[in-house]
Order: C-alpha cells, then sequence, then structure tokens
C-alpha cells in the first residue's frame, strides 16, 4: 500500500498501454515508442491529468456538499432532482455555463479580462496539485510545501484585483480593491498562526507535519493558532462572513460582475477550489491529515486508500464548519473586517506563535501525549 | 474619510457570544430539519395530501394549506356533458369572453348539442359561469395545477372539462338562487308570426307553440298573413337563457317582470 503512489500507478498505467501498442510496430518503432524519456513524459501528463480529474471532481461535489448542507441550515433541501441527491445538479450547472456566450464589456481591457479568471483558475489549480491528500499521493514531496503552497496561494489578490480593474466597472474594481485590502490584511495573521505549526513540528514539509501528527493532533496545543487560522482561511476565500469583495446586496456580484458563462465557471470553480484547498491545509496543519489516533482500530485503516478516505473525511467536515459558520453570521463592514484583520487577529496570531514557542522550548508538548521526533 | 462611522456595539456583550449565539442557532435548526426540512417536494407530495393534514399550519387562522383546499376554491372547471342543455348562459356570463359554445356529439343534426369550451389563458377564475349554469352541470373545482407546455393547451375542449368532472373533485357548491317570477319571457303578440324559432331552439323545452284565438280586424285594418300561434312560456322550467329571444326573428320577445 506505501508504494502504490499516485504517479507509480499512472507510470504503470503508460508503461503497459504503451507496450501494447509498441508489441504491434517492427522494431525501429517499437524501440522508439518504448523510450523510458517518453514513457516518462508521458506518465508525468497521465499524472497531472488524474491530478486535474481529482482537483476538478472534488470542487464539484464540494459544491454539492455546500448546497445540500446550507439547504439543512435553512430548513429546505438542496439540489435532489438530477441524479442521486441532485450529486449531477452541478455536472448540469457546468455544462449550462459552458455552452453560454462570453461577453467581453466594450470598454474592458482584453488581456485583464481574460487572463483574471484564467490565471486565477490555474494558481487554485497548482495549490491542489501540491497538497498532499495521502501518503501514496506523492506529488507534495517537496522540502518546502507549505511555503511554496502558501505563496501560490497569495498570488489570488492580484489577479482578482487586475480582472477587477479591466473589466472597467465601478462594482467590479470596488469589489477587486476591498478583495485586495481583505486578503492582504489576513493574510498576515495567516502566516503567523502557520509559523506555530511549523515551530512545533519542525518543518515545511507538509508530509512530515503530518507525521509529526501521529500521536497527537496539533489542534488541541494549537487551538488559538487554529481559530486564527480557520478565520484568517474565511477571509482569503472569502466566505461569509467575510464575503465582502462580493456583497450581492451592495456591489452587484463583486469583482466578477462582468463575467459570465466559462469565465465566470472559471471563478466559480477557483472559489471552490481554494476552499477546498483551505480545508485540507485545516486538516493537514491542525487535524492529522490522513492519519487517524491510534486507540481507532486497525480495521478502520487497514482497508485500500483508507488515507486518501479519512482526508476527505476530515475535509468534508471542516468545509461543513465553514458552511455552518456561513449559515450563522451576516457579513460585517469594511471598517470591521479591517479592524478585525489588523487589530485583534495579528495580536491573536503573535500569542499563538509565542505559545507554540513555549510550548516546544518548555517541553510542554508530552502533556498533550506528544512523543517529540528524534530529529526534531 | 471625514465621516468614518464608528460601530456601535454592546460595551457590557461578550463579543464571543456574537459568533456562538447565531452559530447555535443555526445548529438547532440544522438538527431539526435533518429529519424533515419544511419543505414540502411539491409535484411528488402536496399539502392537501392526507399525511400532512394537520401537520402543516399556517399560524394565521384556517388558510388553504392546512392539510385542505377550501371548498368554494375556484379552480378548473368540472362539465358534466350528460346534462348540459347547450343554454349558452355560461358564455352569456362570462366576463372575459373565454367560453366558446362547440358542438359535442350527441345532438340531433338540426339542434346540435353545444357545450362550453374554456381557454384557460382568458380565464379570471370569477365563477360568474357556475352560478349562471341552471342545471348545475359547470362548476368549479379544487384542481388548481394549470401549467402546459403548449398554448393550444391552455384551452379546454368540453370532453376535457368532463375528465375533471369524472375525477370527482371537490366541487363548489355555490350557485345563485334564481327568483321565480322575474326576468321572464313576454311576448308582444302583435308582431309574433308564429314562426317557432323559440320553441325549437329552446333547450328545455319550456315553450310550446298554442292556438290562439284569432283576433278580429278592426275596421280598415289589415291583419297580417300568419297561422295563429303563439309561444307560451313555462316560467318553472325556463332557465332564463334567453335563447328564444336572440332566435327571434321578429324580436317580438323580450326580458320583462310577469304581472
Amino acid at each position: 500500500m506505501s508504494n502504490l503512489t499516485l504517479f507509480s500507478v499512472s507510470d504503470l498505467l503508460v508503461t503497459v498501454l504503451l507496450t501494447a501498442i509498441a508489441s504491434i510496430f517492427p522494431e525501429p518503432i517499437r524501440g522508439w515508442l518504448t523510450n523510458p524519456d517518453l514513457l516518462l513524459g508521458l506518465a508525468c501528463l497521465v499524472f497531472g491529468a488524474l491530478l486535474l480529474a481529482a482537483s476538478m471532481l472534488n470542487t464539484i461535489l464540494l459544491i454539492w456538499w455546500e448546497r445540500k448542507l446550507l439547504g439543512r441550515f435553512m430548513d429546505r433541501r438542496g439540489a435532489m432532482h438530477v441524479g442521486f441527491a441532485g450529486l449531477l445538479q452541478n455536472f448540469a450547472d457546468g455544462f449550462k455555463l459552458f455552452k453560454k456566450d462570453t461577453v467581453q464589456p466594450r470598454e474592458a481591457d482584453a488581456l485583464g479580462f481574460y487572463a483574471g479568471p484564467t490565471i486565477y483558475m490555474v494558481t487554485s489549480l497548482v495549490l491542489f496539485g501540491i497538497l498532499p491528500i495521502s501518503s501514496g499521493w506523492n506529488s507534495g514531496a517537496l522540502p518546502l510545501t507549505l511555503l511554496l503552497a502558501l505563496a501560490v496561494f497569495s498570488f489570488a489578490p492580484l489577479f482578482i484585483f487586475v480582472s477587477a480593474w479591466s473589466s472597467n466597472n465601478k462594482y467590479s474594481l470596488m469589489g477587486g480593491m476591498r478583495s485586495a485590502a481583505q486578503m492582504i490584511a489576513y493574510e498576515v495573521p495567516l502566516l503567523l498562526a502557520v509559523v506555530a505549526v511549523v515551530i512545533v513540528a519542525g518543518s515545511f514539509d507538509l508530509t512530515t507535519i503530518v507525521y509529526e501528527q501521529q500521536n497527537y493532533w496539533f489542534w488541541g496545543p494549537l487551538f488559538l493558532a487554529l481559530l486564527v487560522f480557520v478565520a484568517g482561511m474565511l477571509a482569503e476565500m472569502e466566505r461569509i462572513p467575510f464575503d465582502l469583495p462580493e456583497a450581492e446586496a451592495e456591489l452587484v456580484e463583486g469583482w466578477n460582475t462582468e463575467y459570465g458563462g466559462m469565465l465566470f465557471a472559471f471563478f466559480m470553480l477557483a472559489d471552490y477550489l481554494r476552499a477546498l484547498v483551505g480545508s485540507i491545509l485545516v486538516v493537514l496543519l491542525f487535524l492529522g491529515g490522513w492519519t487517524l489516533p491510534t486507540w481507532v482500530p486497525a480495521a478502520f485503516t487497514s482497508f485500500p486508500l483508507a488515507g486518501i478516505f479519512w482526508f476527505m473525511v476530515k475535509t468534508y467536515l471542516v468545509f461543513g464548519l465553514f458552511v455552518w459558520i456561513r449559515a450563522s453570521l451576516p457579513r460585517v463592514r469594511t471598517d470591521q473586517l479591517l479592524r478585525v484583520g489588523w487589530n485583534r487577529m495579528i495580536p491573536l496570531s503573535l500569542l499563538s506563535v509565542f505559545l507554540a514557542a513555549v510550548l516546544v522550548t518548555a517541553k510542554c508538548l508530552p502533556v498533550f501525549g506528544c512523543v517529540p521526533s528524534p530529529g526534531g | 474619510m471625514g465621516g468614518a462611522v464608528e460601530a456601535k456595539e454592546k460595551p457590557n456583550e461578550n463579543p464571543i457570544l456574537w459568533v456562538a449565539r447565531p452559530m447555535a442557532t443555526a445548529a438547532k435548526q440544522f438538527a431539526k430539519s435533518l429529519v424533515r426540512p419544511s419543505t414540502i417536494v411539491y409535484p411528488f407530495e402536496r399539502l392537501e395530501d392526507p399525511k400532512f393534514r394537520g401537520k402543516v399550519a399556517v399560524e394565521s387562522g384556517r388558510p388553504i394549506g392546512v392539510g385542505e383546499v377550501w371548498d368554494n376554491y375556484r379552480g378548473v372547471h368540472a362539465l358534466n356533458i350528460a346534462t348540459c342543455i347547450s343554454c349558452n348562459l355560461c358564455a352569456f356570463s362570462c366576463p372575459d369572453l373565454c367560453i366558446d359554445m362547440v358542438t359535442v356529439p350527441g345532438g340531433d343534426p338540426k339542434h346540435p348539442k353545444k357545450c362550453p369550451q374554456i381557454d384557460y389563458g382568458k380565464c379570471s377564475y370569477c365563477g360568474f359561469c357556475s352560478d349562471a349554469c341552471p342545471e348545475g352541470c359547470l362548476t368549479m373545482t379544487t384542481r388548481y395545477e394549470l401549467s402546459v407546455t403548449k398554448r393550444a393547451d391552455m384551452v379546454y375542449s368540453p370532453e376535457r372539462l368532463h375528465e375533471v368532472f369524472r375525477s370527482k373533485l371537490p366541487m363548489n357548491p355555490i350557485r345563485l338562487a334564481r327568483p321565480e317570477n322575474e326576468d321572464a319571457i313576454l311576448l308582444d303578440p302583435p308582431l309574433c308570426i308564429g314562426c317557432n324559432a323559440c320553441a325549437r331552439d329552446c333547450p328545455t323545452q319550456c315553450i310550446t307553440m298554442l292556438d290562439v284565438p284569432k283576433p278580429d280586424a278592426k275596421p280598415g285594418e289589415k291583419l297580417p298573413k300568419r297561422i295563429w300561434k303563439e309561444p307560451v312560456v313555462n316560467d318553472s322550467d325556463c332557465v332564463r337563457c334567453g335563447t328564444c329571444i336572440s332566435v327571434c326573428p321578429k324580436e317580438c320577445l323580450f326580458w320583462g317582470t310577469r304581472k
């Protein structure tokens, strides 16, 4: 099980297929077809395609999950007619958006108008690609995955602002400005909360951080950091109560007012992809990733793909928390948002960093059942 | 930046409660609707289904939706073709002119049987037609589902209205009481030529042509040449449809109060 990685699966797939195809050709062509470089390149392509499929599928499932949960919070049922329990509703919606015309406003700047959503989408996809979903998902095997993920995550306000400005619409521009202000305000506490995790785990590698949580999950000792991280994530994902950039009541649809059809679908998908990535980050940093506590019976962890299964369960539960918050809280005002961001969140995150440092230096972590890693 | 709005927050309240209280409320609602949300999945379930009787209640009074539809709800018409007498009163009374009298099988060639065909695209559901119907064969039912995919489907032929009648839905019982002797059909005898058109077209056969004594001519007066028959209306059978008035070639029948 531990040897079976996503890349090895795609490698195997390509090798088997290509050898089968090559066997019907005479010698020189067979040699070219079974060239190891070609195999590697094709395996990379298949690997990417599998990742893309996984990310899109999860995103669309996430939208379904939000619609169902939000329906229950609002005393109604969510999508329920297309497919089983409405599972195919989002595919139908996506297909409808795909068929629609893309209308470019006459005054809009074409380059920014089209590049904005595209790059927004691409960076979100990159984000999903570098996160480890389970031990066999080896796409995140970099020593600085966490830093890379957060760096890519913080690209977003720039391209939102670019697309908002090039739409040449006052609502778009206001939404883009709010988005930029909000994301920059919440980037700092978010990163500081992550610093607390890094101090305790002693690594920037997400896989190492997860394995540091084998015996205890970080949400207990780092509860303050978790709170700050969740609040910052809410602001980064522009979800209620921090959805000021898309405040429907005042700015038509915020920075994506002028977008329709496929470009709107790009924004929508990227938004939910970022929500998915946010939930995944919470699970990775604070909820033990794909591991389960040691007292859980082995039957729950030994079935095939158990890691991915439990990881997804945790991710969807964390996203359920975000939906719960969305169903409960009203939208905050801009001044409240920025004041909370700069005046409350940053001191709190600094406090959480301090607490993490105290925990590590005073060797208090065994209180929570931690067995310090030998290298740490 | 001059008029920056200062947030007015209650100083003595714990800010954590601002988040915790609504989240608790939402969680309570979530738990409640996890069993069954209040939504009624309409095309598959209806408020008037027996299982909702008394469960889904609107708090004010007894409106439609406490598991039943009001008895005097004015929905699609039901037409009993068998008892329809083709009196045309529904079409006369319709303020929207949405009722056409169309021929249905069952009459003889000289007197085709005509029954109302209703265009629900025009109908305002006022119920005048069912009030006017003398035989009680055109009534309004509690059926309220009228959505169609083609505009032509909005027009209900007598056969379709009869289908509604056969589905035995609760029907609107309201009928206006008819005064016995008001608005009777009166005759202006000197004009009548005894043509029998009124008796022929009367839907209830309440007009009989009776021989009348031939009036004596006054000196110098020339009487019209005719068969001396005149219509006599049986007021208790008459439904006051006015067909006789409209078919009379000499306009000698008119509405009036019988002395």
